[in-house]
């Protein structure tokens, strides 16, 4: 049903029905958005990735073809985009690697609601990146095993054990913060 | 289902068996009713985590990026040579008949003079026809 109700607006918004455009935008923004900023953990830089990944977007409607669903191949598109901000921010830091310590539910983090949020944000952004997109995929946005695993580009074995590695790397962290408290 | 696998299940999709691959879901559910404290840590440690992503706050776009998406998107074909005119409305027919009233004003006001002015000319033209000649050149022309 949203497949076919994607075809229908995708057709009018390569037309300029702006009626189709926004429904577009007001569906699949929040998820690209919330993708681009758990993997950069940089605000500024997850609109800017969205803002490509729509401006693409427009540009692939005319010609669009459903070998796949729409949402899926724009949420890889904005994992592309991702992973290539990445690679230039590793590039442009030599020799620089994400401070583990940081991330970890310190003893006053386990007694304060907010920091526990916050430090398990920093936790899943400190994760390898496919294994936070796979987390965010699945355990945040709430994507089915196979479109996670589609939007990865990887087996749906592969990547259940992306999500494992990453579920017991956050709960190693939950429960070294609560015995630390 | 063999309870590895179903630890398995839990470790990668935490402690909610409608999260698991449906193909599994079925057999999960029932060795979780068979041998429920067999499992209760490992559901205890995955409905932690569970509860934190719950507790992590939405991420939703601004007005500002929503309007700039919206904006990057195609226009539709000839968009830009529309001519827009005003819509109909109530005061139109209004405006129609002051427009009337007034055009019927203007022509009471202008017939008499057109018509006089009419009159001269067709007199004039009457005299040059029955005399063969423009009276009112040849009085200039024998002026001194």
């Amino acid at each position: 049903m949203a497949f076919t109700s994607d075809l229908d607006q995708i057709a009018r918004a390569a037309a300029g029905d702006p009626a189709a455009v926004r429904s577009l935008v007001h569906r699949y923004s929040p998820g690209i958005l919330g993708l681009a900023t758990r993997m950069l953990s940089d605000r500024a830089e997850a609109e800017d990735v969205t803002q490509e990944t729509f401006i693409r977007a427009w540009k692939a409607l005319p010609g669009w073809e459903p070998r796949a669903k729409f949402s899926t191949w724009l949420h890889r598109v904005a994992l592309n985009l991702c992973y290539d901000r990445l690679r230039k921010r590793k590039e442009s830091l030599p020799g620089e690697l994400p401070d583990m310590a940081d991330t970890r539910l310190a003893p006053h983090d386990a007694l304060d609601q907010l920091q526990r949020v916050s430090a398990i944000e920093s936790a899943i952004i400190a994760l390898p990146e496919r294994q936070s997109a796979a987390l965010t995929l699945c355990a945040l946005q709430g994507h089915s095993q196979s479109e996670a695993a589609e939007i990865l580009d990887v087996s749906v074995e592969a990547l259940e054990s992306l999500l494992a590695r990453a579920r017991r790397t956050l709960r190693a962290q939950l429960l070294e913060g609560r015995t630390s408290a | 289902m063999i309870e590895d696998r179903l630890f398995e299940l839990i470790e990668t999709w935490g402690a909610d068996p409608d999260a698991y691959p449906e193909a599994e879901r079925a057999g999960a559910k029932a060795l979780l009713a068979a041998h429920p404290q067999r499992f209760a840590p490992a559901l205890a440690d995955a409905r932690a985590l569970d509860a934190a992503f719950d507790r992590l706050p939405g991420i939703l776009p601004s007005a500002a990026l929503t309007a700039a998406l919206i904006a990057s998107a195609p226009k539709p074909a000839g968009a830009g040579f529309r001519l827009r005119l005003p819509k109909f409305s109530a005061w139109a027919p209004a405006s129609g008949l002051a427009a009337l009233t007034a055009g019927v004003f203007m022509g009471i006001m202008v017939a008499p003079a057109a018509s006089a002015a009419s009159d001269t000319d067709d007199v004039q033209a009457l005299l040059e026809q029955a005399l063969g000649y423009d009276p009112a050149a040849l009085s200039e022309e024998i002026a001194p």
